[in-house]
């Protein structure tokens, strides 16, 4: 009951965000025309324009053309894209293997980097290496990923010409894995440094939090080492919220991404929907934003499942708290 | 006979951002084997950091000095973090006040206290552990231990908690027991439980105790020995029947005369005036020196050194120099409030104000499961009367205060407010404007009540601010001021914010906040639970005088019977969301016909250690709570909850 009343809640989402999507790349400035024909879209008489309008459905109103995409759609058929005349999905499926190297990878040692670093901040609470991480953090998370990545370009590609600057692997070379690792570590770079901070900072907290609990002081009064109070019980208790908070940095994460892809022309999905947005490539576009509103929706979904899941007290807390009387 | 721990001069203070806090200010103590020490003071007066500095368990910002600090044999005043754990657990451990927090919640009971048997027998196999667990839980009286074992803490009751906190602090066989507050977050029905189960205890394993308290009566029932502090310091030490029987210090008289079930009915609570003062630089002289009404000229100049009495009793008081003029604590007059608490006229008889019928209020808890909070009760409160409503916690007294505010929709039943259904939506919000002016509630924690970021003065004037309503006397600043000195506050303490008040100051803002509207109805929802002693008497005594003046009705609440009997009419005693019993106050102390009510007079504790010790318990289970609920009336005005036949006279 429960499951399905969450599916249903996920498709209406899914469909507003289709509506909402497909009315604004329509209201936004731009002809949709140049990304199909090129540059012959621009020697075009009247009449040829509003031929090839009618050919690709453009030209009648907004609202029948939604329900046109959304009958095609709901048939599995999400149309071609105007810039490289393929099926949308053999467009994405190209690209979507870059996206996943970089962002599943960043999301990854985000995850792993962030724990540890948190953990030993928690350790070394107001020692120098703990102050060093946090106001380093600070900074870092402030500096804008664009302006990182370009930085890193200026040193790495063009001072010191070490790593390439853009691309996923270098022309000629058919794709070799030392190739396409070289070409990864800047953007990874980028992906991890703006990101990892927050969370490392956040289980940091959460650990302290629980360095405070009175259970904490009941352990170390029976006599219990540091260590062990730290890892089997502070982190046990900080884990479940950190999951949740992670699985809703899904989103931001890949919205880094796909930001960090641009910069670096890094042929992922990130500079795909930065393409279609900008050449009006609007079949490309709605399945592009659709996918990443999926994973956005999905992720707050688990994140909620996760918090349910784990820790059976939040259950029973609600429960206690509605009839505790002191509050 | 060799002495289990000694304690010589010993200092604490804490660097903070305002200065350095003398927290624990030359105190010198020792312990026999076995023996069983209340350290007894209010809040603040350092004694849960003396705990913590004898286990070195104090945050880093703290520093302690001592002269000897011997445990066990062993001098740990240079004991490292690694040392001390060592002796943690083995030689003394310690339990704290609240149950709900001391344990992990993410482990099952069982795990925790084989994790601390453990902690010292890293070796013992799995069955040998298992069989510790058992052994230790039936030791501190939890039935069926093979099933609660498996169970996690939110699944058991406070005391029950509480218990296996107990196990796992006696998990590595300690010598020294360190219990802060052991019973404080406990219903008082519980706490004698505890109590006689950490006698047990001692009798059993020979385990020495320490035993926090604010509280005397708690004392009276587990103390050998009692030492009392007061803003850092010891300031008498005694046995327990010396310090009851023949208590020297004026401080001590009064944390005595404080306790509500010594005041004899209709007088008004003794409360020592004024408040404790701040340990960051600490007084010159006598810190009680200026609570003290006997204080000599020398108290504030010098403080008083510990005059012996007798071999086991001291105290620190001039009072005891040869040289000072004799006194009788006897003579003790109560401080009476403001402007003297007025004679209580008898209840009023007029028509009733509120009139709740038949209410029922229930939450969801699963699916399939709901909790009654509220469940059938019915009862009236006349204009000008003081109700007051006892019950535990989960009696659903809180519930029931916020279905008459409005603040919950009950499920069924009415609650009828001058002649207004306030349960019927539509006609509540006809009358919306009479009943928020008109009704005001206080409630028990008002250190989140008050908003932290805002000033007393607006904090006072809001409630009339956002009526529209004109402030009787000029500006709302001023009107605001009024109310502050009107429950006995300065003005100068318009512009603070609450988290620089103490406790009781910020109940008397609150209280000023529900005041300045005029109401006709007051609900205080338990507003001196979580204040001390002397201080809650201080408040108690100034809803009488208050509601003297103002004439509102009052319902107030609380979860002990000792706080009401002076202040109110009549009172109604709430068991598991059903009213047990209904009866005028004294008809209600005088012949008690439910035993629930019984068991709740009982558990208040009489200080005086003879008499208190061997005092059996009066448990109550809930048995005779059954389909036979009839609520008849047994006397004029004295209801009970029973099979409705009336039973033989007590």
């Amino acid at each position: 009951m429960r499951a399905l009343k969450r599916l249903l809640a996920f498709l209406i989402s899914l469909l507003i965000l289709s509506a909402a999507v497909f009315w604004i790349a329509r209201l936004a400035p731009g002809d949709p025309l140049a990304s199909y024909y090129g540059e012959r879209a621009e020697k075009m008489s009247p009449q040829q324009r509003a031929q090839a309008e009618a050919d690709l459905g453009l030209d009648r109103p907004i609202h029948v053309q939604y329900i046109r995409w959304l009958r095609n759609a709901l048939h599995g058929d999400f149309g071609i894209s105007f810039k490289y005349k393929t099926d949308v999905w053999q467009v994405i499926r190209g690209r979507a293997g870059n996206t996943l190297l970089l962002g599943g990878l960043g999301f990854v040692l985000i995850f792993s980097l962030a724990l540890g670093l948190g953990i030993l901040c928690a350790w070394f609470e107001d020692r120098p290496l703990d102050r060093i991480v946090c106001k380093a953090g600070t900074v870092l998370s402030c500096v804008p990923e664009f302006w990182l990545s370009l930085l890193l370009i200026l040193i790495f590609a063009v001072y010191l010409r070490v790593l390439p600057s853009s691309g996923a692997w270098s022309i000629g070379d058919g794709g070799s894995a030392g190739d396409r690792a070289r070409h990864l570590i800047l953007p990874m770079t980028v992906v991890v440094a703006g990101h990892l901070w927050y969370y490392a900072y956040m289980i940091r907290n959460r650990l302290l939090e629980e360095v405070r609990a009175d259970y904490v002081l009941l352990a170390r009064s029976e006599g219990l080492a540091k260590r062990s109070i730290l890892f089997r019980h502070c982190l046990r208790n900080a884990i479940p919220s950190y999951l949740s908070i992670m699985a809703i940095a899904v989103p931001h994460i890949m919205g880094g991404t796909y930001i960090v892809e641009t910069v670096f022309s890094y042929p992922g999905l990130g500079t795909l929907s930065y393409e279609s947005a900008r050449y009006q490539d609007y079949n490309l576009l709605m399945v592009l934003c659709l996918l990443s509103g999926a994973v956005v929706i999905l992720c707050n979904m688990l994140a909620q499942a996760v918090n349910e899941r784990i820790d059976p007290r939040i259950r029973a807390r609600q429960a206690v708290e509605e009839v505790s009387d002191r509050g | 006979m060799e002495k289990l721990l000694q304690v010589e001069h010993l200092s604490v203070t804490f660097d903070g951002p305002a200065g350095t806090v003398e927290a624990v200010r030359d105190v010198s103590f020792d312990l026999a084997p076995g023996e069983i020490l209340a350290i007894v003071g209010e809040s603040g007066c350092g004694k849960s950091v003396l705990c913590k500095a004898l286990m070195k368990l104090l945050p880093s910002n703290a520093r302690t000095g001592a002269e000897r600090l011997t445990v066990d044999g062993a001098d740990i005043r240079s004991f490292g973090e690694r040392a001390m754990q060592k002796l943690r657990g083995r030689v003394f451990s310690m339990v704290f006040q609240d149950p709900m927090t001391s344990l992990d919640p993410t482990y099952t009971v069982g795990a925790q206290i084989a994790e601390a048997v453990l902690v010292h027998q890293p070796k013992l196999s799995k069955e040998q552990v298992r069989r510790r667990v058992l052994e230790l839980l039936a030791l501190v009286g939890v039935d069926q231990p093979e099933a609660r074992a498996k169970l996690y803490p939110y699944d058991l009751s406070g005391g029950q908690r509480q218990r296996v906190v107990l196990a796992v602090a006696l998990a590595g066989r300690p010598k020294l027991l360190i219990a802060d507050e052991p019973t404080t977050a406990l219903d008082v029905t519980v706490q004698a439980q505890i109590l006689d189960l950490m006698r047990d205890i001692q009798k059993k394993l020979g385990t020495a105790t320490i035993l926090v308290t604010h509280d005397l009566g708690v004392v009276a029932r587990a103390a050998d020995r009692v030492a009392v502090m007061y803003a850092g310091r010891i300031v008498e030490t005694g046995t327990a029947e010396e310090i009851f029987a023949d208590s020297r210090h004026p401080y001590t008289w009064g944390l005595l005369r404080s306790l509500p079930s010594l005041a004899a009915p209709g007088q008004p609570l003794y409360a020592i005036p004024g408040m404790p003062p701040t340990l960051s630089p600490p007084p010159k002289g006598d810190a009680f020196a200026c609570r003290n009404r006997y204080a000599l000229a020398i108290d504030y100049d010098q403080a008083p050194p510990m005059f012996r009495v007798t071999d086991t009793h001291f105290a620190a008081t001039w009072l005891l120099d040869p040289r000072a003029p004799k006194v009788d604590p006897g003579a003790f007059e109560p401080d009476t409030g403001p402007a003297g608490a007025a004679p209580r006229h008898a209840p009023p008889a007029g028509e009733a104000l509120l009139d709740v019928r038949h209410l029922g209020c229930s939450f969801r808890l699963t699916k399939d499961r709901s909790l009654r909070a509220v469940d059938d009760v019915s009862f009236q409160i006349r204009a000008g009367e003081i109700f007051g409503l006892v019950g535990e916690s989960g009696s659903g007294k809180s519930t029931l205060a916020r279905c008459v505010m409005n603040i919950l929709r009950p499920q069924s039943g009415q609650i009828v407010y001058k002649g207004v259904d306030v349960c019927d939506p539509a006609r509540a919000r006809a009358h919306r404007r009479l009943l928020r002016q008109d009704r005001q509630i206080i409630f028990q924690d008002s250190a989140s009540s008050l908003d932290p970021r805002m000033k007393v003065a607006d904090i006072i004037a809001e409630p009339m601010a956002v009526n529209h309503i004109t402030p009787p006397r000029g500006t709302l600043r001023e009107e605001a001021a009024f109310q502050l000195r009107y429950v006995g506050m300065d003005p100068v303490y318009l512009d603070k914010y609450p988290p620089e008040l103490s406790g009781g100051q910020r109940q008397r803002v609150a209280i000023a906040r529900a005041l300045a509207m005029e109401p006709s109805l007051l609900v205080a929802d338990e507003p001196v639970a979580a204040l001390d002693v002397s201080i809650q008497a201080q408040i108690i005594n100034l809803f009488k005088h208050l509601q003297a003046e103002h004439g509102f009705t009052f319902l107030f609440i609380a979860h002990d019977l000792a706080v009401v009997r002076y202040l109110c009419d009549r009172v109604g005693v709430l068991y598991q969301g059903k009213l047990v019993e209904l009866a005028p106050t004294e008809e209600l102390f005088a012949r008690p016909r439910h035993p629930y009510t019984k068991a709740l007079l009982a558990a208040i504790p009489i200080p005086d250690p003879r008499r208190e010790r061997g005092r059996p318990l009066f448990s109550f289970d809930g048995t005779c709570l059954g389909a036979q609920s009839v609520f008849a009336q047994v006397a004029p005005g004295h209801f009970v909850l029973g099979s409705g036949e009336p039973e033989a006279a007590t």
